[in-house]
């Protein structure tokens, strides 16, 4: 007896070791991630922003509901369900109604149909385009200014996820809401809570091109073209912004291009400086295109003749605008005007004139080029809009991707720009001369423009998210130098009036949940088949007796055993 | 409610041995001794066959059914019927009779290899949140092998321990015997190269283990009975 319990003792050790090693085994194993879901989604949540302390946009990121589908019974409780919304078929009334009332809701999914993600190729759908144009726009205009207290997400529409919001649809038709009694599909998103970016960087950049220095150390006039690159949406992870300003953009890079050609020879350089900037901030009240002005000394700004601004010039058919903050009758403004309508007669498209007054008071900056006219600069801007946008209007939304903008009309538009800027250097209005004709060696190239707006379409580009050397602005930047002599980079933050909050994407875990009703059915069903192998199994090796012996217990049995 | 899930497909996968052991008089003599030794066996015998698989077989591009392969995997499969030789005849048992130590071995091969092939799998998928009908075919599948490894070992003990049997019998043993230690393979047959959905295959599995229990319980029973 002593000797086995020595034995037990060292075996002890053993045991004890051995119990520490399957307490660390079982820890492991039950850190495992739950098992893998049927369905797995890219999703991009609305953006989440504070102006002026006011709070708007998604308030939440973390999403653990069941999935709910219009229409629902009136009057109920939605607190706990993530409604699933088409885009398509979106009632905006109704989205209206329930977010103005201010209800409690689980989240909000928004499914995007994918023909905005590719280009569609027929024109005879031209009904649907326009009518989902105008339903995605009004839809972001009243998601980004509320505020939400749920999370909110947007995701293209697939085979899964529409599979999923018709078998929704069909359990929802039955009258029952999925709850986790009835079971259902459960929408679960796993991000940490959004912090506030801290302290968000604009960059701006800007291109020098040194004119032909004569004789005379005179300070040489400059010309600006402008075009501001950052966007502004609904879910900032889609804000690619290929028309607002992807093409503004694209035609700077190529007038940059075509001018630095001609300025490689000292023969074709002309007596101008071309000062060549893509600003950020520009849906934030043209923020950093004010910082950059401002950076300026004064002698450099009072060189400027004038500047040009692009905002938007990539889906037009034959009419652009020049809007301007002096009036018409201004000579300066006339002389501009009147280069380009000469220029816009021969390509066959009209360039209109349209006057704003700034309002110093008002802290609205509606156009470009009413910054530059804030420090006295001559400038204008260039555009397919014909009414000046409100604020967080026409920066780059849902619908602003690749295949509303239409290539043509950007060659156009730096036609228009680098052969009115042309003839204005080398001094040749009213010479029947051009300058950039087609099939010479300064033609606009199409490839070129191709693949740069391809890019810009690819990469979403809103500047609280865009750190100080993002591979957009770094791809930018080298692009740039490669056209001009001196590149610089500018870091500024934004103006207080706009803090962001990240969090912008994340994967959707579409679980398909069954009821606790079925797990206690199959409980009952399990036990009863137990105890039915039990009973058979008894009656067949040791008899019926034993059976029910074994449920009698009489005590004379101990007796008996004894 | 996951682990409940989790919870309710174990007691569907280990609960009737548990029963079983208990039912039946296995437990009032006490061969729980038999079947832990009858399931260190079963792991050895795992070993070895994971060896052999590993060295013999290639790794297959797609997931379609190659005869050749398939005829390896049943050869090596026959080294389980070895290894229940082994554990039948070759480990000291205790004086239990004959009827009970082919049920205690069968017993402790079936536990083995369902905690071995199927606890793993249960305890990583069942808790997750997304529901399948998986665990719960994988259940039924480990009731209709404790049913086979009956047979088998009872077969098993027709063939080695038992020295007098009925010469007219014993080919239709042997040949039984033969179909329930390739009964793997043809289910791997069904699934692969008939591309069977699971409730059939399961379906096939319950219904061709009770088949079999039957026939073995018939042969079991002519053998009891001494030759005329």
């Amino acid at each position: 007896m002593a000797g086995r319990w020595r034995g037990g003792g060292g075996g002890g050790e053993v045991v004890g070791s051995i119990y520490s090693v399957l307490a660390l085994v079982l820890i492991l194993v039950a850190c495992v991630e739950l098992g893998d879901a049927a369905t797995a989604v890219d999703v991009y949540r609305l953006i989440q922003y504070d102006l002026s302390g006011a709070p708007y946009g998604s308030r939440l990121a973390g999403l653990n509901h069941h999935a709910g589908a219009a229409p629902f019974a009136p009057g109920a409780d939605l607190s706990r369900t993530v409604v699933i919304l088409p885009v398509r078929e979106l009632n905006l009334t109704f989205l209206q109604e329930y977010i103005t009332s201010k209800q409690p809701l689980g989240g909000l999914l928004f499914l995007l149909p994918q023909d905005i993600r590719h280009k569609s190729a027929g024109g005879n759908k031209s009904r649907n385009v326009g009518l989902l144009r105008s339903i995605l726009s009004e839809l972001e205009q009243l998601l980004i200014h509320v505020n939400l207290p749920y999370p909110v997400y947007f995701a293209y529409e697939d085979d899964k996820i529409n599979a999923v919001l018709a078998d929704v649809r069909r359990g929802d038709a039955t009258g029952q809401p999925a709850t986790a009694t009835t079971g259902g599909y459960k929408l679960v998103v796993s991000t940490p809570e959004p912090r506030k970016a801290s302290s968000p960087t604009i960059t701006n950049i800007q291109g020098w091109l040194p004119g032909l220095v004569g004789d005379g150390t005179t300070q040489l006039p400059t010309i600006a073209v402008v075009a501001s690159y950052d966007t502004f949406g609904a879910a900032p992870a889609l804000s690619v912004g290929s028309d607002s300003n992807g093409s503004g953009v694209v035609a700077l890079l190529e007038i940059a291009r075509l001018f630095s050609r001609l300025y490689s020879s000292p023969k074709t350089r002309g007596r101008y400086n071309l000062l060549f900037g893509l600003t950020s901030g520009g849906p934030y009240n043209y923020n950093g295109t004010m910082k950059w002005l401002r950076s300026f000394d004064q002698r450099l700004r009072e060189s400027i003749e004038y500047a040009v601004c692009l905002n938007s010039v990539g889906s037009w058919n034959n009419e652009l605008w020049l809007h301007v903050s002096k009036p018409p009758e201004n000579v300066y403004i006339k002389q501009v005007y009147e280069s380009f309508s000469e220029v816009a007669n021969e390509l066959g498209v009209t360039v209109g004139i349209k006057h704003k007054k700034i309002n110093i008071s008002n802290p609205r900056v509606a156009w470009e080029h009413e910054q530059f006219s804030r420090v006295r600069v001559t400038a204008v801007t260039l555009s397919e809009l014909s009414v000046a946008p409100e604020l967080l209007q026409s920066t780059g939304g849902l619908y602003d991707t690749r295949h509303i903008v239409d290539e043509t009309a950007i060659h156009r538009s730096i036609k228009l720009v680098a052969e009115s800027l042309a003839r204005h250097i080398y001094g040749c209005e009213g010479k029947n001369i051009q300058i950039f004709a087609d099939n010479s060696s300064l033609a606009v190239n199409p490839s070129y423009v191709k693949s740069w707006l391809d890019l810009l379409s690819r990469t979403p580009r809103v500047a609280p998210f865009l750190s100080k050397n993002d591979p957009i602005i770094s791809a930018l930047k080298k692009e740039l130098s490669d056209h001009t002599d001196e590149v610089h980079l500018q870091h500024e933050s934004i103006d207080g009036m706009f803090s962001f909050y990240d969090s912008t994407q994340a994967t959707l875990n579409i679980y398909q949940v069954a009821s606790v009703t079925f797990d206690l059915l199959l409980l009952l069903a399990l036990g009863s088949y137990l105890i039915l192998l039990f009973s058979f199994l008894v009656i067949t090796t040791r008899g019926l007796d034993d059976l029910i012996n074994m449920f009698r217990r009489p005590p004379s049995r101990k007796a008996k055993a004894a | 409610m996951t682990v409940f899930h989790f919870f309710n497909c174990a007691i569907l996968t280990f609960g009737p041995h548990a029963v079983y052991y208990s039912a039946t008089p296995l437990s009032e003599y006490d061969t729980i001794g038999t079947s832990v030794k009858a399931a260190i066996v079963y792991l050895g015998t795992t070993l070895v066959k994971l060896i052999c698989l590993a060295t013999f077989l290639k790794v297959p591009e797609n997931d379609s059914f190659d005869p050749y392969q398939e005829l390896l995997k049943a050869l090596i499969g026959f080294i389980d019927v070895a290894g229940l030789y082994f554990a039948l005849t070759q480990l000291i048992h205790r004086n239990i009779s004959q009827n009970h130590k082919f049920q205690a071995v069968g017993l402790g091969w079936a536990f083995a290899d369902s905690v071995l092939h199927r606890l793993a799998p249960l305890w990583v998928g069942a808790r997750g949140l997304e529901f399948t009908w998986e665990y719960i075919f994988q259940g039924i599948e480990a009731n209709a092998n404790l049913v086979l490894n009956l047979s088998l070992a009872a077969l098993g003990s027709l063939m080695w321990l038992r020295k007098n049997k009925p010469k007219t019998l014993i080919p239709i043993i042997y040949a039984c015997a033969g179909v329930l230690a390739t009964m793997p393979s043809i289910t791997s047959y069904l699934r692969r190269a008939l591309g069977w959905h699971p409730p059939k295959v399961v379906a096939f599995e319950l219904a061709s283990s009770l088949v079999m229990a039957f026939i073995s319980w018939q042969l079991f029973a002519a053998c009891q009975r001494p030759s005329i």
